[in-house]
C-alpha cells in the first residue's frame, strides 16, 4: 500500500563487493549464456556497474514486474529496494519517504526469496509468525494473522511442519505467507518461481494473481521469464545491461517494442529479424526486402513521418505469429516443423538465416518438411528498427 | 554359461565382502581393545596386575574403587567437579564463540576481512606449547594460579574451532536466510541466535565433543597452572597418584581411576552425538 519511486538509481559493485557477489554460489547455476552477459556489464575505474539511471515511479497497489537476462541489473535494482544492497547514488522513496539509508526492518517491506530461505528449524507457524513475534504482536493477533494467512494459501494443514517435510511448490506458498503475514507496504518478490517445476510455475503464477487480489498491496517483481512478465505485470520493465530498455504494459511493449532487443526478449518463439530498405515513395514509408515492398500502416506513417525519419536500410522485425504463407513473398524453405496442437511452428532459412513462422492446423495434417514456401506480412505487424542504435524508428 | 557368470559374481561378492569386514573387524578390535583392557585391569588387585595380563576380570574391582575413594593424595569427587566445571564450560564458550566469529566473517564485508582471516588462522600453527611459557609467567607473576578461569578463558580463542565453524557456515548457511531474517525486522545478533545458531547445532555438537574431551584430558596446562589440591583436575590427580610413594603404589587403584575418568566423556559423548547425526538445514533451501 505504498508508492515506490526510484530517482535515477544507480549501483557500482567496487572491486570487494563484486567478489563477493560472485561468491553467491546459493543461487541458481548460471544459465547458457549467462557468463559473457555479465562480462558486458560495465566496468569502470570505481567498479562494475550493475544499475544505471533507473527511474521508475511504481504507484500505489500497481504490479511492477522487472524482466530481462540474467546479470541485467533486476535482481540488484529489487535488492535496493529492500535495503540488502546500498544505493550509489540516486534516491529510493517509499510512501514519499527517502528511505536510501534505512534499516530494511524499518521500510516495512517483504521479501519473497528464490530459494524460499524459510528457517529450517522452525515449523511453518513459526516462520510466519517469525517477523510479528520480533514486532512483539500481541499472541492472539499473531495467530490470528498466522492462520488468515495460511487460509489465503491453502496451507493450513501444513502448520505444524517444518520446511523440509514440504514440496517445493508447499515451501513456496510458506515463503509467500511468511511475507503477507505482516502486512507490507511492498511486497517484493526475486524470482520466486523459478525452482519450480513448468506445471507448478504455471499453477502458482495463477495463485499469485489471486493472490493479488486479495491483498491489496503493492507488488515488485523480478524475473527473467517473460511469459511470468506479460502475465503478472500491470507495468513492465524490460532491463538490459543495468539500463531501462522499456517500461510500458505488457500489450505496448509486445505491440511497441522500444528497440531490438526488447523486440526479440519479449515473445515466444522470437520475433524474426530481416535486413531491408526503408524507402519513401510518394510520401509515404514502405519496407522492401527480398523483393517484396509492404506499405506500413497508417499509424505508422504518422509516427515516422513526426520523428522525421530518412529513407535507410533497417532492421525489419515481424513476429512468427504474424508471417502467412502466400502466393508471392520472401522465398524460404522448411527445415523442421513442430506440431504444438493448435498451430504448427515452422523453421524455416531465408537466405541462411533462421526465421520461425507459425501457422494453424486447423485439424488438417499437411506436411510441410522441406517445402519451398513463400512468406508474407502486412504493413501493421512490420517493426523497423535503426541499425546504428537498434531503436524502434517509429519512437 | 549364464549360471556360471552369476556363481562367478557372487563369489567375487563375498571375497570383497570378508576382505572389507576383515579389515573393520580389526580396526574395531585395535580401538576398543584398550578400553577393555582397562576395565579388567580395573578389576584386578596390584599383584595379579605384576603377574602378567589375563584377558578374565579379576575381583578386585570394589576393593580398587574404595581404595581410589579414599585415597588421601586426591580427593575424586573435587577432581570430578574442577574438570567438569573446566570441560563444560570451555566447551560451551569455545563452541559459542567460534561460532560467533566464523559467522562475523563469513557474512559481513569489511576491511582487511581477508588478512582477518588468515590471521587467525596462522595462531593454529603455533604449538601451545610455545605459548605456555609466557602465559604460565604471565600467571605467576599476577599470582593467577590456581585458578579454574584461567584454563577456561584462553580456550575460548580456539582457531581449529573457528575454521571448522566457518567451512560449515559456507556449506550450509544460505546468504538469502540472512537477509530474510533482515526483512522480517530481526537485529543482527538476533539472528545469530535464533536462525544461525540452530542451524549451526550439528557443527557445535561436534566441536563441544572435541573440546569437553580435549579440556577434560588436558593435562599440560592444569599441571602447570594448579598445585592446590582443592583445584586439581582428574588427569592431575591420577599423575599424583603415579608419582606417589613407590611402596604403596597401586595400580589397580590407578586403573580404577582411569575408568572413572573416561566415564563422564562416553556419557556425554552418547548425549551429543544425536545431534551430529541428524542434519538440520535440510529443507531450508531447495536441495
Amino acid at each position: 500500500m505504498a508508492e515506490v519511486l526510484l530517482k535515477n538509481i544507480k549501483k557500482i559493485y567496487t572491486d570487494n563487493e563484486s567478489r563477493k557477489k560472485g561468491r553467491g554460489k546459493f543461487r541458481q547455476q548460471p544459465k547458457e549464456g549467462e557468463e559473457e552477459k555479465k562480462v558486458s556489464l560495465q566496468i569502470t575505474d570505481e567498479g562494475v556497474v550493475a544499475v544505471q539511471e533507473f527511474n521508475l515511479d511504481i504507484k500505489d497497489k500497481e504490479f511492477i514486474v522487472l524482466v530481462g537476462p540474467s546479470g541485467c541489473g533486476k535482481s540488484t535494482t529489487l535488492r535496493m529496494i529492500a535495503g540488502l544492497e546500498e544505493i550509489t547514488s540516486g534516491e529510493l522513496y517509499i510512501d514519499g519517504n527517502l528511505v536510501n539509508n534505512v534499516e530494511p526492518k524499518d521500510r516495512d517491506i517483504a521479501m519473497v526469496f528464490q530459494s524460499y530461505a524459510l528457517y529450517p528449524h522452525m515449523t511453518v507457524y513459526d516462520n510466519m509468525a517469525y517477523s510479528l513475534k520480533i514486532k512483539h504482536v500481541d499472541k492472539a493477533e499473531i495467530d490470528r494473522k498466522v492462520r488468515e494467512a495460511a487460509e489465503i494459501l491453502d496451507i493450513t494443514q501444513y502448520l505444524d511442519r517444518k520446511p523440509k517435510a514440504l514440496s517445493g511448490g508447499q515451501r513456496q506458498r510458506v515463503a509467500i505467507g511468511r511475507a503477507i503475514v505482516r502486512n507490507p507496504k511492498v511486497l517484493l518478490m526475486d524470482e520466486p518461481l523459478s525452482n519450480l517445476d513448468a506445471k507448478l510455475r504455471n499453477q502458482m503464477r495463477s495463485e499469485i494473481i489471486k493472490l493479488r487480489k486479495k491483498i491489496n498491496t503493492t507488488f515488485v517483481y523480478v524475473t527473467h521469464d517473460q511469459i511470468e512478465a506479460m502475465t503478472l505485470g500491470d507495468r513492465i520493465v524490460v532491463m538490459k545491461d543495468g539500463y531501462i530498455q522499456q517500461i510500458g504494459t505488457p500489450q505496448e511493449v509486445f505491440d511497441h517494442p522500444a528497440n531490438l532487443f526488447v523486440s526479440g526478449f519479449i515473445g515466444t518463439p522470437q520475433m524474426n529479424y530481416f535486413d531491408a530498405e526503408l524507402v519513401i515513395r510518394e510520401g509515404s514509408y514502405y519496407v522492401e526486402t527480398k523483393g517484396i515492398s509492404v506499405k506500413l500502416a497508417e499509424d505508422k506513417q504518422l509516427r515516422l513521418k513526426e520523428n522525421d525519419v530518412k529513407a535507410q536500410p533497417v532492421t525489419l522485425g515481424v513476429r512468427p505469429e504474424h508471417l502467412t504463407i502466400a502466393e508471392e513473398g520472401i522465398n524460404g524453405q522448411v527445415e523442421v516443423s513442430e506440431l504444438m496442437g493448435s498451430s504448427l511452428h515452422l523453421h524455416m532459412t531465408v537466405d541462411g538465416k533462421d526465421v520461425i513462422c507459425i501457422v494453424p492446423t486447423e485439424g488438417r495434417k499437411v506436411n510441410y518438411d522441406g517445402k519451398q514456401l513463400k512468406l508474407a506480412f502486412t504493413g501493421d505487424v512490420a517493426h523497423v528498427f535503426s541499425r546504428e542504435d537498434q531503436h524502434n524508428l517509429e519512437y | 554359461m549364464k549360471k556360471d557368470i552369476n556363481t562367478v559374481a557372487a563369489i567375487k561378492l563375498l571375497i570383497s565382502r570378508l576382505v572389507v569386514y576383515g579389515i573393520l573387524i580389526f580396526l574395531t578390535f585395535l580401538c576398543l581393545f584398550f578400553f577393555y583392557l582397562m576395565f579388567i585391569n580395573a578389576s584386578r588387585s596390584n599383584a595379579q596386575l605384576q603377574a602378567g595380563f589375563t584377558m578374565i576380570p579379576g575381583g578386585n574391582t570394589i576393593k580398587n574403587f574404595v581404595n581410589a575413594w579414599h585415597d588421601t593424595n586426591i580427593s575424586i569427587p573435587v577432581g570430578m567437579k574442577n574438570s567438569f566445571i573446566v570441560a563444560s564450560l570451555s566447551a560451551v564458550l569455545t563452541s559459542y564463540f567460534s561460532a560467533l566469529t566464523a559467522y562475523g566473517t563469513y557474512v559481513y564485508d569489511f576491511k582487511y576481512k581477508k588478512a582477518v582471516h588468515l590471521f587467525i588462522l596462522a595462531i593454529m600453527m603455533i604449538p601451545s606449547q610455545v605459548s605456555a611459557v609466557g602465559f604460565i609467567q604471565l600467571a605467576f607473576k599476577y599470582h593467577l594460579t590456581n585458578k579454574l578461569w584461567m584454563l577456561i578463558i584462553p580456550s575460548i580463542a580456539a582457531p581449529s574451532v573457528y575454521f571448522y565453524m566457518r567451512q560449515y557456515l559456507e556449506a550450509t548457511l544460505p546468504l538469502e536466510m540472512v537477509e530474510a531474517a533482515r526483512i522480517d525486522g530481526s537485529n543482527e545478533f538476533r539472528i545469530f541466535n535464533e536462525i544461525v545458531l540452530p542451524i549451526m547445532k550439528p557443527a557445535i555438537a561436534v566441536q563441544m565433543i572435541f573440546s569437553f574431551v580435549g579440556s577434560w584430558n588436558n593435562y599440560f596446562m592444569p599441571s602447570l597452572l594448579l598445585n592446590d589440591l582443592q583445584k586439581k583436575t582428574v588427569p592431575v590427580m591420577i599423575a599424583t597418584l603415579r608419582s606417589a610413594d613407590f611402596t604403596k603404589f597401586d595400580m589397580g587403584k590407578v586403573y580404577m581411576l582411569m575408568v572413572m575418568a573416561i566415564l563422564p566423556v562416553m556419557i556425554i559423548y552418547v548425549i551429543l552425538s544425536k545431534s551430529i547425526i541428524k542434519g538440520v538445514t535440510s529443507g531450508s533451501v531447495k536441495g
